[in-house]
């Protein structure tokens, strides 16, 4: 095991490497930089503008910039942004990185505790209304368009019905504690479901047809027949099965919803790294889309190992070497 | 009319069926709960918002002390909060509450002494002695004083200074020699004692008040700091530490979301009656619905409310809408010539090289296009109907919108939409359709089609590249609209000069400074994308600027005149509209000084009404 | 869908058909019986309708639809629904209608041949890292790898800002080359387990060459897969198109297409105030997906006997 995870991580670093290399020729390749944006107000002297790139080191030759940027990674450091004047990319990363984070184990927790009980529900009453109106919601949870649900749920949600608030990540910058952590919490909820919409359909179609396998098995049968409930064997088997995919979901997934939750962040003001990634492509701001990219890059590696690790906690078939 | 009955009726439909999808997943229980879901009426608004009890129908109240009044803008500033290094305007707003110049606009957009308290110019306008307001301090308690000025000329002209805001000072005395390091001593700008501050310059000034109305920065806390560093000093971007003589200082924050301003009780003005201001980065397409439920009291400059979304904003009681013209403008350039690429390379601009582009060179196509173009109907009516802009904005003919001094109402100007005009001025010119697909051919009977490029990012502006390609179609001109770009890409093409676009849309954002049109209309300049060389052009333009003629506004007033003029029959440019802003504030706050280019003018007055 | 990135797009992994174990009782080919299957799922059947008839309205277009969808109007912006303009006009009095049924074309267009590209993509590379594991197996793997850690919204602004002119086919192949990584892998998965299968064996044994086993044995044992997987990919896209759009990255004007009708309505004004805007598009987008799920699902459970039981 150990020496599989020492391949990974072995293998991952010069994949990282490559990555940085096409990110970076991508983002010089893009016309424009980060300060042809700020040519609109004919007070600024376009003489100041070029001496700003100058000391910026943008009129250095593209390798030299990426041998620039490469030293500054060296040594722990992601840079100085080129767009967000006078700050680096790593404190702004961290501005920014708790409320995806928040927001993303927020969805994740949103998809188990709807997905979960509705997919073994709609198993457990196979064919009746209440299955029917399950799988068509699942289906549908995949057909609609998020930011067109995010755009409902905060017309429906926070101006008809006022139960949620439609913007932002807290309602004041002045409280903290546990009124902070209901507050934020409350703020989650619409972006939460937003971005978790479509997770929760594809889970929950996950568990009833899982949970469908295991109550026609074999070994169900033969379980019922020496004496033990129902219950005991579906559950503990289903609910084993059920954590796999959930493991992928943190595994696989966690990285992409990072940068997948743009749109979410756009319509509920959310400032998270989606949105922070956003504003650095638009604005050519390559030290900000580097950091971010490598950031992911080794959440992604991350989540991966622990996803292989905890598949064989929870399967001990599973084996690697 | 039936149909939108049936419209409604399918609205109110969906949000059913969201209603219980959403309903029976949130919650996690089956149970149903068939309410109305549409009917709107009596719902509470959603209001969470720092424990406010404002109701939607309260008329105008009594004035009280204290309270916060929020205001919404769409994008979250940069968290550059030193004035000689930020660029954005979201940074800018944040930064009117807390810094402040010398001088600034009164409501005629004419420079009045603010941190001054009066100035003297000698009789050729090289030297400006300015006497200080007495008794003003720094949100730490210090003193404000001649020093502080000082410093802030010489950090903006100093060596390792990086930012951009140089041409407040480059015409001052000593400033090439001081900004190469040569010189020790800024002879620019100098202390008499703490309450006078001369500033001297290499000529004439026609612009003194304007020169000297960059916002001060506290020497007290830069001083100490290498100046090279001062971008990323923490006084610079941290809350708390951000210090300045405004009305309000910066309080706590949550990046991207929220920034609350506290009252500056010793401001020199006389004290808020609020207690706070908070800024709150909100998304554009939820803005009416804060409004209306009051979670929201203020929308401000630079975005202000999307002119679609005015018409339902006027029908709110609660909620009054400020709409001065804005002082940027949007346009068609004609590339009439390129820099050759050697030049661009080289970042040089030398007007003899210019290649010119013969397509647009004969200054009776450029008419005809003007001719061509319906500006009225892009602007839409006064009433709101139709148009691109739904009457939210202004045709414009020159680059002066109504509110500078520099407009003449009585000037002949512009070329009125006559498509017949047009068609016989490109048959003037040569060009008439000889092979009968529609479309007119160059005068050597080539095809002649013009590449236009346009921006993402102003939905007025690149709905209206589509509408120029079907107009100039309808008098034969063939327009190949090239796919928009993101902002930087298109401004770097046009920049540099690419010779496959022919025209490009672009706009300007104006300072409310002075209307000298010499940084974007002089041949040599940068700015000049259209690389249009007109020594007539520029002879004016220099001649509204000439001591000590220029002195006189009156002068000058009748000299950009005739520049509108002589540059709207010229046109480098076809001036589409300038937009009218939509500003925004519920009924709640009062006090707010109604002024053409800010809302955040004295927001000291501003005070909530219950 | 939780967002523009390609590793949210998520595949159900269906077991590889076991084509040896031919159910005996009827003398159906296997073809037929999955056809059989097919058409008896009530859902299938309907989504096969649904689909067709979006395919109908969308490309019958020029028999019902008078006005051109690009055609602005500024003096007719925002109107309301009239016997001209069925569903009004929008920011650029652009008639709605039209713009809905010729965007349809697009969006269709969008699904599909994204779907042609990463399926060839993905059956031709998850064969060769499948059948042939080893080096080229893992060299394929650490590609797909790569892909997952980028950002991909950057490549497509880079193309789309390099290349003028940007049309469907540029933004169609761009998202092709994104996509195709996860279909990729879960082929590989279906290989890797069939050529382990006793019919690969011995067509082996018997002297076929690798590309006979690939083309004659494994691909057509792998059909299911493929299919289902397709069928997703193409319901992914429609929503990618339309959550591009929204972030200004879509097809650009004045080509219609759903996602930018929808992304119109963006604002509480719009969306309260005219319905016959954005309903329209909203509704052909979710009809759209649904049914192209329905007809996955469907061929799933044809595909799969062990899945019909349920």
């Amino acid at each position: 095991m150990a020496k599989y995870i020492l391949r990974r991580l072995l293998i991952f670093i010069p994949m990282l490497f490559i990555v940085t290399i096409v990110v970076f020729t991508l983002a010089t390749l893009a016309p424009g930089d980060p300060l042809t944006g700020q040519q609109l107000d004919p007070t600024i002297d376009p003489a100041a503008l070029e001496e700003r790139r100058e000391a910026l080191g943008l009129n250095d030759p593209p390798p030299v910039q990426y041998i620039n940027w490469l030293s500054e990674v060296a040594t722990g450091n992601l840079g100085d942004s080129l767009y967000f004047s006078g700050r680096t990319v790593q404190d702004l990363i961290w501005s920014r990185l708790p409320n995806t984070v928040y927001l993303a184990v927020f969805s994740l927790f949103i998809t188990l505790v709807i997905g979960l009980p509705l997919g073994i529900y709609a198993a457990r009453k196979q064919y009746t209304a209440a299955d029917y109106f399950v799988t068509t919601f699942g289906f549908f949870g995949l057909a609609v368009p998020n930011f067109f649900f995010a755009l409902l749920a905060v017309y429906f949600f926070s101006f008809q019905l006022g139960w949620f608030p439609a913007q932002g990540t807290q309602s004041s910058a002045s409280i903290s504690g546990l009124a902070e952590f209901l507050d934020r919490l409350h703020h989650l909820i619409l972006p939460g479901l937003t971005l978790g919409l479509a997770s929760v359909a594809i889970y929950m179609r996950y568990i009833r047809s899982e949970m469908l396998d295991v109550l026609s098995s074999d070994f169900v049968r033969t379980a019922r027949a020496k004496g033990m409930t129902k219950g005991t064997v579906v559950y503990k088997h289903t609910l084993r099965n059920a954590t796999i995919p959930i493991i992928t979901l943190l595994g696989f997934e966690f990285g992409t919803l990072v940068s997948g939750a743009v749109v979410t962040e756009a319509v509920f003001n959310f400032p998270g790294i989606g949105q922070l990634f956003l504003t650095g492509i638009q604005n050519r701001d390559f030290p900000l889309i580097m950091g971010i990219n490598l950031l992911i890059g080794v959440t992604i590696l991350v989540g991966n190992l622990l996803a292989d690790i905890m598949y064989a906690v929870v399967d001990p078939r599973i084996r690697y070497d | 009319m039936n149909l939108k009955k049936w419209w409604s009726f399918l609205l109110a439909l969906t949000f059913s069926v969201l209603l219980l999808a959403a309903c029976n997943g949130g919650d996690d229980e089956t149970g149903t709960d068939p309410e109305e879901p549409a009917d709107d009426n009596g719902e509470e608004p959603a209001d969470d918002e720092n424990g406010d009890d404002d109701g939607d129908d309260d008329t105008a109240g009594e004035a009280s002390e204290g309270g916060n009044v929020n205001i919404a803008f769409f994008s979250p500033p940069e968290h550059q909060f030193n004035p000689i290094y930020y660029t954005s305007t979201y940074d800018a707003n944040v930064m009117d509450f807390i810094f402040e110049a010398l001088f600034r606009t009164d409501d005629e957009l004419l420079l009045q002494p603010h941190l001054a308290e009066s100035y003297e110019l000698n009789d050729d306008q090289t030297e400006m002695t300015i006497t200080l307001n007495e008794g003003i301090t720094w949100h730490d308690g210090e003193a404000f004083t001649a020093d502080d000025v000082v410093f802030t000329y010489e950090m903006i002209s100093h060596p390792e200074y990086t930012g951009v805001r140089g041409t407040y000072a480059d015409k001052l005395v000593g400033y090439e020699d001081f900004r190469a390091g040569e010189s020790e001593e800024f002879e620019g700008v100098v202390a008499e004692d703490d309450q006078t501050v001369i500033f001297r310059w290499e000529e004439s000034s026609v612009t003194p008040e304007f020169n000297a109305s960059f916002p001060i920065i506290p020497e007290h806390i830069f001083g100490a700091v290498e100046p090279g560093e001062i971008e990323s000093h923490e006084s610079s971007i941290a809350t708390g530490e951000v210090v300045g003589t405004g009305p309000f200082m910066l309080g706590d924050f949550v990046e991207g979301d929220q920034y609350v301003l506290n009252a500056n009780e010793d401001y020199w003005n006389g004290a808020p009656n609020l207690d706070t201001v908070t800024l709150q980065v909100r998304d554009q397409a939820v803005i009416t619905g804060l409004l209306e439920s009051g979670d929201v009291d203020m929308v401000i400059q630079p975005d202000g409310i999307v002119p679609s979304d005015v018409a339902s904003v006027e029908q709110m009681d609660n909620v009054t809408l400020y709409q001065p013209q804005d002082l940027g403008y949007q346009y068609m350039g004609f590339k009439i010539g390129y820099r050759p690429s050697e030049d661009v390379e080289a970042g040089v601009i030398d007007t003899d090289n210019f290649i010119e582009n013969e397509k647009l060179s004969d200054v009776r196509v450029r008419q005809a296009i003007v001719h061509a173009l319906d500006r009225e109907a892009m602007v839409g009516g006064e009433d709101g109907e139709g148009g691109l802009l739904q009457g939210s904005g202004q045709v414009l003919h020159a680059p002066f919108p109504e509110a500078s001094w520099a407009f003449d109402e009585n000037a002949d100007i512009g070329l009125e939409y006559d498509t017949d005009r047009a068609m016989e001025l490109l048959a003037e010119a040569g060009y008439e359709d000889t092979n009968g697909d529609g479309f007119v051919e160059d005068p050597n009977g080539e095809e002649y089609v013009l590449t236009l490029a346009y921006p993402t990012g102003n939905e007025p502006r690149e709905n209206a590249a589509i509408v120029i390609e079907q107009q100039l179609a309808e008098v034969g001109i063939n327009v190949n609209v090239d796919t928009p770009r993101e902002f930087p890409a298109h401004s770097e093409i046009v920049e540099n000069d690419d010779q496959s676009i022919d025209m490009y849309l672009m706009g300007w954002g104006l300072a409310s400074g002075d209307p000298d049109p010499g940084g974007i209309f002089t041949s040599h300049v940068p700015y000049n994308y259209t690389r249009w060389v007109d020594e007539t052009s520029d002879e004016m333009i220099q001649r509204g600027l000439s001591a000590p003629d220029a002195f006189e506004q009156e002068y000058r007033e009748e000299v950009y005149s005739e520049w509108a003029e002589y540059v709207s029959e010229q046109v480098p440019y076809a001036f589409l509209w300038s937009m009218i802003n939509n500003w925004a504030a519920t009924d709640r706050v009062g006090g707010i000084t109604e002024d053409p280019v800010t809302m955040l003018k004295d927001p000291h007055l501003w005070y909530v009404q219950e | 869908m939780s967002g523009p990135s390609p590793g949210s797009t998520k595949q159900v992994n269906t077991e590889p058909p076991m084509p040896e174990a031919k159910e005996q009782k009827k003398s159906y080919s296997p073809t037929k019986l999955i056809v059989k299957r097919f058409f008896a799922n009530k859902l299938a059947v309907a989504g096969v309708f649904m689909f067709l008839l979006v395919v109908i309205f969308s490309f019958s277009a020029p028999l019902f639809v008078e006005h051109d969808p690009a055609q602005t109007n500024p003096l007719n912006t925002y109107a309301e629904p009239s016997a001209d303009h069925w569903l009004g006009t929008n920011s650029s009095g652009q008639d709605n209608f039209a713009r809905l049924v010729y965007g349809g074309q697009i969006s269709l267009q969008v699904g599909v041949f994204i779907m042609l590209i990463v399926s060839v993509i993905g059956v031709v590379l998850g064969s060769i890292s499948g059948y042939f594991g080893g080096w080229i197996d893992s060299i394929i793997m650490r590609v797909t790898d790569l892909f997952l850690i980028f950002p991909f919204l950057l490549l497509v602004l880079t193309v789309v800002t390099i290349l003028q002119n940007v049309n469907v086919a540029i933004l169609v192949i761009t998202l092709g080359l994104i996509v195709w990584p996860n279909i990729t892998r879960i082929l590989r998965g279906t290989y890797l387990t069939l050529r382990e299968r006793e019919f690969i064996y011995s067509a082996r044994a018997a002297g076929a060459t690798d590309l006979r086993i690939i083309m004659k044995h494994m691909i057509p044992n792998a059909i299911g897969p493929i299919i289902v997987n397709a069928t997703i990919i193409m319901a992914q896209m429609i929503i990618l198109e339309s959550a591009l759009s929204f972030i200004g990255f879509g097809i650009p004007a004045p080509t219609p297409s759903w996602g930018a009708m929808l992304n119109e309505a963006r604002s509480l004004n719009i969306l309260t105030g005219m319905p016959w805007a954005w309903m329209p598009p909203g509704i052909m987008i979710v009809i759209t997906v649904l049914s192209i799920n329905f007809i996955g699902d469907g061929l799933r459970d044809a595909f799969d006997p062990k899945s019909s039981r349920k």
